[in-house]
């Protein structure tokens, strides 16, 4: 499904990605984990395309389409789904707007009717229910005054609607209390599928609790430094990431819980 | 040191003389008055920006013909009162007879009517402001008068629209007096649209004596053409307790001028006034209000945007000035700039003049352009470019438009929205 060779990334001519490698087949979950500024969230943005990164070196491709000659929208036509660190808040576009643009314009991407209003409405409340927001919110401007927990729901509201390929799911669990996890993790679980891949980018492994991993990988200055199953976030759990040998500079703000 | 730059004698002749004579006699009186009248430029304070877009040459001094078909074809959904060329124009307008309400064009007026006019043309406006104006007083060839008797509400909007048709190079003088009775209620859309494409100008005046209680709304939409130089200028008179709502919308052109002074002089008096300017190519817009609160405990709410595309400039002044008796005022200004290229200028200007101590008065202006990781979020949904932009520069004015009272206004405005979006933005 993906496939990262040797990606390296600069963001203001500073180099964050040193050397990516990565294989993702359909059907797996990946979680990455690591130190606070070690470029995953770097890693995360050039996926979805976020010009103010620059790919310096290497290639990514999705199922076998070089994914760095596509734009962003492009990408997530082609099923591409980044749920943001930091959703945005856009006050002036309501979130029902927002979210039936989106749809509709994946929906003309595969040749498929756009959804009017009536039809989308359902649709959108269904799942509200879903990732238990209350269809109120759709009435509101983009994230707009949205909590955290709120936010990361959203979010996973969004993937639930356009059923991307690829989630890349950048520390969705943080900031939830243990309910919200847990309707953020259903939601996650509920994206599983055989066709689909998803990666998690957490640093908690209650997360893992819930959904259950294939692989986990340590990002550390840029670069995958470990490889492992599922295991090895209970060993990172209990141990940090000191025994992995990251060098001083590269765990600079360290707090992994 | 060249002269400063007058008024070319060419445009102080009125043509028609089928007014009463008391307002010929005004419109005489105000002519007289102009000769040598200087021209703003760049060192006038209040055309600072907006002179050099001013280009009056004398083919365009006469006043344009009162005659011929109006091309406008704009649904009117409530009455209609129509001009062409600042004359109204009788058989195109639709409204019933209205209980407690006239409606007239000053043409047929009495002598005792037009007189009572006469004293009362131009009290609303500061002249020295709104220098001008001074220039449709000496040239207007007709004109509406709007009375409402106290308690009078009129039941849908009044849609006046003024068309020029600029067959050849020339002026018009469209103008407007409003005579609000206590606890009158109307709403008035102007709208100013044009036909042909010679060089001309258009010159408005629209004054609202808004007497106690009454509750007037006022949409103005100026969607004229690339050919057309409007300047236009708005006074209101307010007393105790009444309420004056405004809503400007405007499409830029070759030089847009809107002054709008509002003057508080009743206890309790509130005004509400939203704009949204949308410029693009080399277009100009310019917005100069003045709220003058001269009585105390009044309210003035004030939230204007410009929209600037391409090389297009936009002008926003607002003056807020607090008399010394006017304790507890409140007064709110906020004006926002969005910026759709490097090209673009947008230059705005709050003045605040304060000189009672009890009062609150708060304002805010900022100039940016679309957020990029705004658009980033957008476009990782799949939303195109295109779309995304538009989406970001609507919900910059949304607020607004949804605030028009008038569906059928909210409907013209968005579809010469659309037409700038397509012009604007493109796909990637
Ligand atoms: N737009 C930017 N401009 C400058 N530096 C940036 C920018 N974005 C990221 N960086 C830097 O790149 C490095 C990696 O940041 P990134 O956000 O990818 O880390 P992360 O692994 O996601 O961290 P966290 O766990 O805190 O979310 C950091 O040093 C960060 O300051
Ligand atoms: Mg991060």
């Amino acid at each position: 499904m993906l496939s990262i060779k040797n990606l390296h990334a600069s963001v203001e001519g500073k180099e964050i990605l040193k050397g990516i490698n990565l294989e993702i087949k359909a059907g797996e979950v990946h979680a990455i984990m690591g130190p606070n500024g070690s470029g995953k969230s770097t890693l995360s943005q050039v996926l979805a395309g976020n010009e103010a990164f620059e790919v310096t070196e290497g290639e990514i491709t999705l199922n076998g389409e070089n994914l760095l000659e596509l734009e962003t929208e492009e990408r997530a036509r082609e099923g591409i789904f980044l749920a943001f660190q930091y959703p945005v808040e856009i006050p002036g576009v309501s979130n029902l707007q927002f979210l039936r643009t989106a749809v509709n314009a994946m929906r003309q991407h595969k040749g498929q009717d756009e959804m009017n209003a009536a039809e989308f409405m359902k649709l959108a409340k269904e799942i509200s229910k879903q990732v238990d927001l209350d269809p109120a919110f759709l009435k509101r401007g983009v994230n707009e005054g949205f909590s955290g927990g709120e936010k990361k729901r959203n979010e996973i509201m969004q993937a639930l609607l356009l059923q991307p390929k690829l989630a890349i799911l950048d520390e969705t669990d943080s900031g939830l209390d243990i309910d919200a996890l847990k309707v953020v993790s259903d939601g996650v679980n509920a994206l599983r599928a055989e066709d689909r891949a998803i990666l998690m980018v957490t640093h908690y492994q209650r997360l893992l609790n819930h959904i259950v991993p294939d692989y986990v990988h340590v990002l550390a200055g840029g670069k995958i430094i470990k490889s492992g199953g599922r295991e090895l976030a209970l060993e990172l759990e209990e141990r940090g990431y000191g025994w992995l040998g990251i060098k001083d500079e590269e765990t600079a703000d360290s707090s992994v819980n | 040191m060249k002269p400063a730059p007058t008024l070319s004698t060419a445009f102080l002749y009125p043509a028609g003389q089928s007014l009463p004579k008391p307002l010929l006699a005004l419109r005489k009186q105000r002519g007289t008055a102009l000769v040598d009248m200087p021209l703003p430029t760049r060192k006038t304070e209040n055309w600072k920006y907006s002179s050099k877009y001013l280009k009056l040459t004398d083919d365009m001094a006469i006043s344009l013909p009162a005659e011929g078909k109006t091309g406008s074809s704009l649904a009117v959904p409530g009455y209609k009162v129509a001009f062409l060329n600042g004359v109204m124009m009788p058989e195109a307008c639709e409204y019933p007879d209205l209980d407690g309400i006239s409606i007239q064009s000053f043409s047929d007026l009495s002598d005792e009517e037009a007189s009572d006019l006469a004293d009362r043309l131009d009290s609303t406006l500061d002249n020295k402001a709104v220098q001008m104006a001074r220039l449709n007083s000496a040239r207007f060839e007709d004109g509406l008068l709007i009375r409402l008797k106290p308690e009078a509400v009129l039941d849908q909007p009044l849609f006046i629209v003024h068309e020029v048709t600029a067959e050849a190079s020339g002026s018009a003088f469209p103008r407007i007096f409003v005579d609000a009775g206590r606890h009158s209620q109307i709403t008035l859309v102007e709208e100013y649209i044009s036909s042909g494409s010679a060089q001309v100008m258009v010159n408005t005046v629209t004054e609202f004596n808004v007497t106690e209680g009454a509750n007037i709304t006022s949409i103005r939409l100026n969607m004229e053409g690339e050919n057309v130089q409007h300047i236009g200028s708005t006074g209101v008179v307010q007393q105790r307790s009444s309420r004056f709502e405004s809503h400007t919308v405007g499409f830029g052109g070759p030089l847009r001028r809107h002054d709008l002074q509002v003057r508080l002089e009743g206890e309790g008096a509130e005004c509400k006034l939203n704009g949204v300017v949308v410029t693009q190519g080399k277009q100009h817009y310019d917005n100069h209000t003045t709220i003058e609160h001269v009585a105390a405990h009044c309210n003035s709410e004030e939230t204007y945007r410009n929209i600037a595309a391409d090389q297009s400039h936009a002008v926003f002044n607002g003056r807020i000035h607090i008399h010394q008796d006017a304790q507890k005022s409140n007064a709110d200004m906020n004006n926002k700039n969005l910026l759709l290229s490097n090209g673009a200028e947008i230059d705005t200007k709050p003045e605040l003049e304060i000189y009672a101590d009890d009062v609150k008065c708060a304002h805010g202006a900022t100039i940016g352009q679309l957020n990029e990781i705004s658009l980033f979020y957008l476009v990782s949904r799949g939303i195109g470019r295109r779309e995304a932009n538009v989406l970001l520069t609507m919900a910059f004015i949304n607020e607004l438009v949804e605030q028009i009272p008038v569906e059928a206004v909210r409907e013209t405005v968005q579809g010469r929205l659309n037409h700038f979006f397509e012009q604007t933005f493109q796909e990637a």
